[in-house]
């Protein structure tokens, strides 16, 4: 366990000198600060226009930092052959890749919570009538990307056993990309009952393998207050099993791969 | 590590992921699903690009401020592609829906301010759409109600029926439930109407005994009973009790005996699509307008006076541009009408693409104001007309309706007459000469005594 938590100690310290995602989090940040000049667009629509704008910027730009944060972090150390000096310690390579996983999402963390932080703040100023309830609302939405961006971080992780990063940058985009705009339609052609068998459950395999990240975009009801929502607890303790299963699942399947790979 | 153990944690991990997802879905997409059945087939590469992006709520208000200026200018025709972008992508926006039925339905007209109904049937998709995803609150199914009832105004079950599930909604608010209870009267469900109006009285007392200081609580209890109160009295006095308790006959109730309305009309093609219009209808005229329309004979989704309103549930924001559908309301004065209908300053309104058309007359005593039905009754039981009472055309109503046939080539005045002039007129017709143009109007009464003192 200590080697697993030096290697993400370590790697949390490496991830936050990388110029290239500073950069990202610099950008994320200065939308965040300029949103509020975007109520010169949103007449009447204020409030829509700047919670679902924060959101997306910090959804967006955390998805970047996660992509790209990831897909070096083992062909990093295999390049620069750090790797030889780790490994020759007694550290399983199961620890290493851990290690590393655990790194980046600490880091990750670390990078989101700065921007809720600004969304935050961005958030009392303009919306000065807004209650602690609202705040603390629009404050859950960050937290849940958060369990999706580390789910892809694991996606992510597990391609870069096999792949190269800018392979990878382009595969881990697309998972995410079907995984956030087809789960549900996969998932209605699924329960499609005029549908063929054969088409039936090809929609269900897919629905149920490429992992589902359309259910961690939890903004609509925040922007959209008027509905009530239904066991709500539920649903979030729910989602963040299937994460940890999912995270799991990815994390065995990419030990595997790179416990059997020549570095 | 164990290679086998992995797989099996593998296996495990994935089956419980997919559990999970399975147990998730109906939960998120009841909380979280921008649409109810999950619909961005509509959105172009881009925009799902956004929607995907996560900026789908910043989008469609930022498009739907930039369709106020559209307003502005009066450019509806841009509004229309935005209306229906911002229900794509921000499906919860409750005003873009009821804004954007309204202007559907009302502000595509003319040039002498005759709606195009052709849009009716998306308006009311987008209000079912908007419904469907917005189902928590009362206000797209009132929306919808009113569309049935004061636009369409010719089919109050349904208004009744949307309104019944816009009263289920906790937000309904309370001034407002009353008006099920006129689309109950307009439906001939009198009982109907009586029972809701019981329920909102007791409800109302309830209310105002817990706070007896409450001026709009007192209010609401007045309002209550003014409206069940005339509404006895209306329904006795105009026979519907006796009606139904099968003495009718034995009575002189106001609706008794039946009153001649006496409807002829002619016309008259003056030119290319343009109609004088004149008739004869012996009914106070406060309040009387007789409904005309012009529609191609033989179209789908066609009904007598009326276009069939609901047709699915899909919103098509282009009419059917082959169809011409002309409605307008002939204001009589003096026990007669006259009106010029000018369909010639809008060939996309009026194609004229069919050989044959219809021209029908109209008049449902349920769309008439309470003074007019004290007269002929909820069901017409009060009207009659040697020639046109019609009890086909809306079951169970007694309507008047006339039906004129019309060809094309007359209409645009082309072929054979284009030099003559084509009038059609109903049997009887009374020439109405002069007496629609004086400047003062005669109100006679509508009982027959006072009619033939005059």
């Amino acid at each position: 366990m200590g080697a697993i938590l030096s290697i993400a100690k370590t790697t949390i310290g490496e991830a936050i000198r990388r110029r290239v995602l500073l950069v990202i989090l610099l950008v994320g940040v200065l939308f965040l600060v300029i949103a509020p000049g975007l109520s010169v667009l949103s007449l009447r629509q204020n409030y829509t226009v700047l919670t679902s704008f924060t959101l997306g910027v910090i959804q967006l730009t955390s998805a970047v930092i996660a992509i790209v944060l990831t897909v070096y972090l083992l062909p990093n150390e295999v390049e620069r052959r750090t790797i030889y000096t780790i490994l020759s310690k007694p550290v399983y390579r199961w620890h290493f890749l851990l290690g590393k996983y655990l790194g980046a999402v600490g880091a990750l963390g670390m990078m989101m919570l700065l921007m809720s932080t600004v969304l935050v703040l961005v958030f009392r100023i303009m919306q000065q009538q807004a209650s602690m309830d609202d705040v603390l609302q629009l404050a859950t939405a960050p937290i849940f990307f958060f369990v999706q961006m580390s789910l892809l971080a694991a996606v992510a992780m597990f391609f870069s056993t096999f792949v190269s990063p800018i392979v990878n940058f382009f595969l881990s985009g697309g998972v995410y990309l079907v995984g956030t705009l087809f789960s549900p339609v996969f998932q209605d052609l699924s329960n499609n009952q005029t549908l063929p068998a054969a088409v039936k459950g090809a929609a269900t395999v897919i629905h149920s393998i490429v992992p589902n990240f359309a259910q961690y975009n939890i903004q609509g009801g925040i922007i959209n207050q008027g509905p009530e929502l239904r066991s709500i607890e539920l649903y979030y303790v729910q989602i963040v099993v299937y994460a940890l299963f999912y995270i799991a699942a990815f994390l065995i399947a990419g030990m595997m791969i790179f416990d059997r790979k020549e570095v | 590590m164990n290679r086998s153990l992995m797989l099996a944690g593998l296996a495990v991990c994935i089956a419980g992921g997919a559990i999970v997802n399975r147990m998730n879905y109906p939960l998120w997409q009841e909380n979280f699903s921008p649409r109810k059945d999950s619909d961005l087939r509509g959105l172009s590469g881009d925009q799902l690009l956004i929607a995907l992006a996560g900026f789908r709520e910043m989008v469609a208000g930022i498009l739907w401020v930039r369709a106020d200026t559209f307003f502005d200018e009066g450019n509806y025709d841009a509004i229309l592609p935005i209306i229906r972008l911002v229900t794509m992508l921000d499906p919860k926006q409750i005003d873009v829906y009821a804004t954007g039925m309204w202007h559907i339905a009302y502000n595509f007209t003319d040039e002498q301010s005759r709606s195009d109904r052709r849009y009716i049937p998306s308006a009311l998709a987008l209000g079912a759409e908007g419904s469907k995803n917005n189902d928590y609150t009362y206000e797209l199914f009132f929306e919808t109600g009113w569309l049935w009832y004061h636009k369409i105004d010719d089919d109050y079950s349904n208004a009744a029926k949307w309104w019944e599930e816009a009263n289920k909604r906790k937000d309904m608010q309370t001034a407002r439930k009353n008006i099920l209870a006129m689309a109950y009267l307009r439906d001939g469900n009198m009982t109907g109407a009586i029972e809701h109006y019981e329920e909102l009285w007791n409800a109302a007392s309830d209310n105002f005994d817990k706070n007896p200081n409450d001026f709009q609580a007192r209010q609401n209890v007045d309002t209550l009973e003014v409206n069940l109160d005339n509404l006895l009295v209306r329904l006795a006095q105009r026979g519907n009790f006796a009606i139904e308790n099968g003495t009718y006959d034995q009575y002189d109730y106001d609706t008794r005996p039946p009153y001649d309305v006496g409807f002829t009309a002619q016309v008259t093609v003056e030119d290319s699509k343009i109609l004088r219009v004149e008739g004869t209808w012996n009914v106070q005229p406060v309040g009387t307008r007789v409904r005309i329309v012009l529609r191609d004979k033989d179209k789908p989704n066609l009904r007598p006076a009326a276009l069939k309103w609901d047709q699915g549930t899909s919103v098509d924001l282009e009419p059917e541009k082959d169809m011409t559908f002309m409605q307008d309301g002939l204001f009589v004065k003096n026990q007669a009408f006259f009106r010029r209908i000018d369909m010639a300053r809008d060939p996309t309104m009026y194609p004229f693409n069919s050989d044959n058309y219809v021209i029908e007359f109209y008049y449902n005593p349920r769309s008439a104001p309470p003074h007019i039905q004290d007269r002929f009754g909820f069901n017409g039981e009060g009207m009659t007309d040697k020639n046109y009472l019609n009890t086909d055309v809306r079951e169970g109503q007694r309507v008047i309706y006339a039906q004129l046939e019309i060809s094309r080539d007359e209409l645009l005045r082309q072929g054979e007459w284009a030099t003559r002039t084509p009038v059609k007129r109903t049997i009887g017709f009374i020439p109405t000469g002069a007496r629609n143009t004086e400047e003062v109007i005669n109100v006679p009464g509508l009982r027959n005594d006072v009619q033939e003192g005059q």
